[in-house]
């Protein structure tokens, strides 16, 4: 750990107590969404299409719902049509095709029955006439001159259109003048890279039950990162008032921006409301991978020019994603974050482009690990040509505070230096570098986000706490929320109960993206905390006999002058005759995300002969602002850097002419798993984010966007070749080294 | 971002008068007719060194600089 500002000597924040959902989760007891069986309950399961890109003709399921065990079926036209203007309609289509399926695996009807089996059969006989059309599976492809529409809805966004494009966006960013910049500098590198569509590799699939009653109402029990977006979107694909649903979150099982949509939940609430009975769905392994969103491939060229001293003088990026079958472009701004240095002369361009291939979707810090893959590789050349080392270039050209970024405005408070040095001055770095193998360094950035978070405080009538939010925990929530509520009320960290509580009995919190749910949820726990103080010293006040201005809250308790401290547990004790229950609702939409900054270390080794890589160290460091839980905090610092490795070595979506998915399986889409990695090694630097009220800056993010730089980085140096197309699979290694 | 400037004569960096950011949009509307209805639409807005999804009522003053950026979201 290290921190890096003097900050107030905390009695829970930055300690490391067993997870309060610890218990449940080690004896089974913690229910996720495929647990849960309802009376009469259904199961239910989706024809998808077998073609790449094909108009539906006719879906004809009049055998299918006919036969055994078979209470509903739906199709697209059992779904209201949304504007193709509608922030939803993509969601809407994905959920289910209307007159096209646009992607293998691309769902075209569902079937309920009575057992899986059952359903399962009844989806074999539905019968479908499709009227093939062209496939596009490759960046290239769709951008190419006179190539197919991918799908006629889509109009690029944020230039002038003027009608049905494959282009999904365009971004780009200026300053300065690079023009002029690279003809006077020392020394420019240029490089182009591509990069693979990958999963994000939730060990969880999809899931959900829902209940339509005799009201109208459903009850929705589903896996995602925002049960209120679970909500919303439903809602709007089925033309429902969101008050018609209620959604209980279920224990995640990972979801790392996968679950930040839905795909379920409408079909599921659509079977129930016309069979009156409740629906279960549940994805497939093989269904995750072919309809569920991987992050975007990409190809990117990147030129950079620097002075003879090291100074990075201009920059100029293009980089392209291929986002699958419907828009998406938020992520691409993950492509505009990513100058982490002080380019004074700057052009970035970012596109998407539709493909036949799943709706994309986020995968921490979305769009950026491609960007930094390539933008790292070429400052780790540059290092080499100059013969500096790779940190202290960096170092040189770090941002700070004040200094614009990619987007234009100032960073706020940030740790990139400070991660830098901490890598620089880390046992490992200092360390020789193993003999017959390379080290790699590359960093990363993540700007983090705030929105809407929504908290409730309950004290009971023994001195313990309910707090209750509405995000999920699905990186140790629970745990930040009771340290953060401990800390503020002065109390024991296990006398307080969190609870991530349904749509209707808390207020209304945003998605779980942007690394926020430590950050903004936690400031919504640590208002009500202070908002209860206040009651409590009012409390007191009456007990004692003392005005309120006579009372302070120190670690717990209510001290006045000339009386003996009163501890929490006796002002709940009598709540009721001193004003009533003890609670107190606090809700924000934040602003002041702090970014993170992280900077990465790997030694490894090539099997020249195989091609195969075999990692030795890697040691990641990250600003967290501050730990709240440190242990949580370097999951995540370790989780990201893992997917990394895996986004660098090894993970694709290989697919055939046709658009179909050969490697839909885990035993052929080939994640990491802990045979294959040593331990990682974390370093977390503590720069607290001055909008916070304990410093928090997210950390869900940054770590995935290092790893695949820092590995290439470390090829680059054991081999003397520059990979530029992931993943590094043996394969690819052994074709660069014959190349080279 | 993007290419806004279409609505600026190429300008990057333009004035616009108002008490709020939804003011300012509306002003740059009447200055640079569809400017303000793209950045309505589609836009984050950075104000203060913060950025915010959406920013329609947030103050501002004669200093206050406002980078508009493509929407922000996360994984």
């Amino acid at each position: 750990m290290t921190v890096t500002e003097d900050r107030p000597a905390y009695k829970w924040v930055g300690t490391r107590p067993i997870r309060h959902d610890g218990y449940e989760k080690v004896i089974g007891k913690a229910r996720f969404a495929a647990d849960l069986d309802l009376p009469g309950q259904l199961h239910a399961a989706y024809l998808r299409s077998p073609h790449g890109h094909a108009r539906i003709v006719s879906i004809d399921t009049t055998t299918a719902a006919g036969m055994p065990g078979v209470k509903a079926v739906v199709t697209g036209a059992d779904f209201p049509d949304l504007d193709p203007a509608d922030p939803n309609f993509d969601v809407s289509v994905n959920v289910m095709a209307r007159s096209t399926v646009l992607y293998n695996g691309h769902a075209l009807a569902a079937v309920a029955a009575t057992t899986r089996a059952e359903a399962a059969a009844a989806v074999a006989a539905i019968q479908v006439e499709y009227e093939l059309l062209p496939v596009v599976l490759t960046l290239d492809e769709s951008m190419a001159d006179g190539a197919p529409l991918v799908n006629e809805n889509n109009v690029t966004k944020f230039v002038e259109s003027d009608g049905p494009s494959n282009l999904a966006t365009v971004n780009v960013l200026e300053r300065g003048d690079v023009d002029a910049a690279f003809p006077a500098a020392d020394l420019v590198v240029e490089r182009e890279f591509d990069t693979a569509y990958v999963h994000q590799g939730y060990i969880e699939p999809h899931a959900c039950v829902v209940d339509v009653g005799p009201n109208g109402k459903a009850d929705v029990w589903a896996s995602s990162q925002g049960h209120f977006m679970v909500r919303s979107l439903t809602a709007a694909i089925l033309g429902w008032e969101p008050s018609r649903i209620k959604v209980t979150p279920a224990e995640i099982g990972g979801g790392f921006g996968g679950k930040t949509t839905i795909y379920l939940e409408p079909v599921a609430a659509r079977l129930s409301e016309m069979s009156g009975r409740p629906v279960k769905l549940v994805m497939t392994r093989e269904e995750v991978l072919r309809a569920t969103g991987p992050a975007p491939a990409s190809k990117s060229r990147v030129k950079i020019a620097a002075s003879n001293d090291g100074e990075l003088i201009a920059i100029e990026c293009w980089f392209g994603y291929a986002v699958g079958c419907a828009n998406d472009f938020a992520g691409l701004v993950g492509a505009m974050s990513v100058a982490s240095y002080k380019f004074p002369n700057l052009k970035l361009e970012a596109i998407g482009a539709l493909t036949n291939t799943p709706k994309t979707a986020a995968y921490r810090a979305p769009s950026a690990p491609q960007a930094a893959f390539a933008i790292e590789s070429v400052i780790d050349e540059l290092a080499q040509a100059l013969d500096m080392d790779p940190i202290d270039l960096r170092l040189r050209n770090a941002v700070e505070e004040g200094d614009p970024t990619a987007m234009g405005m100032p960073h706020p408070r940030i740790g990139f230096v400070e991660c830098l040095e901490a890598l620089r001055d880390s046992d490992h770095y200092q360390s020789p570098v193993p003999d017959g193998a390379a080290r790699g360094v590359a960093t990363g950035f993540w700007f983090n986000i705030g929105e809407q978070s929504s908290a409730t405080v309950n004290l009971n009538e023994d001195g313990t706490a309910t707090v209750i939010t509405g995000s999920p925990d699905i990186g140790g929530s629970r745990a930040s929320m009771a340290l953060m509520a401990a800390e503020e009320l002065g109390i024991d960290v296990y006398r307080i109960t969190p609870v991530v509580a349904d749509t209707e009995s808390v207020g209304f919190t945003d998605v779980t993206e942007g690394s926020r749910a430590t950050f903004s949820t936690g400031m919504a726990v640590v208002n009500a905390c202070r908002g209860l103080i206040e009651e409590l010293r009012a409390r007191a006040a009456t007990i004692l006999g003392v005005e309120q201005d006579a009372v302070t809250w120190i670690e717990g308790s209510a001290v006045a002058d000339g009386h003996d401290p009163l501890p929490l547990s006796a002002i709940t004790a009598k709540a009721k005759s001193t004003g009533g229950p003890l609670t107190v609702t606090g809700s924000l939409n934040a602003a002041g995300a702090g970014p993170s900054f992280a900077a990465h270390c790997c030694d490894l080794t090539v099997d020249e002969e195989t091609g195969q890589v075999a990692i030795l160290r890697y040691t990641a460091v990250q600003d967290a602002g501050t730990a709240i839980h440190p242990s949580y905090v370097e999951g995540q610092l370790q989780g990201g850097s893992v997917q990394g490795i895996g986004w660098a070595l090894n993970e694709e979506y290989v697919f055939d002419d046709e658009g179909s998915l050969e490697n839909a399986s885990f035993l052929d889409y080939r994640i990491p798993v802990a045979s294959d990695l040593p331990m990682i090694d974390t370093i977390v630097v503590e720069v607290p984010n001055p909008a916070h009220p304990y410093g928090v800056r997210g950390v869900g993010e940054t770590g995935i966007v290092p790893p695949m730089a820092t590995i290439a980085n470390a090829v680059a140096r054991a081999t003397s070749t520059r990979m530029t197309s992931l993943p590094m699979s043996p394969p690819r290694i052994l074709a660069a080294l014959e190349a080279s | 971002m993007s290419d806004h400037r279409r609505f600026t004569d190429g300008e990057a960096v333009v004035e616009s008068e108002g008490a709020t950011v939804g003011e300012v949009i509306a002003d740059l509307e009447q200055r640079y007719p569809g400017l303000g209805e793209a950045l309505t639409h589609g836009a984050s807005a950075g104000v203060n060194g913060e950025i915010y999804a959406e920013p329609e009522y947030l103050e501002v003053d004669t200093d206050t600089d406002i980078y508009f950026v493509a929407p922000l979201t996360g994984g």
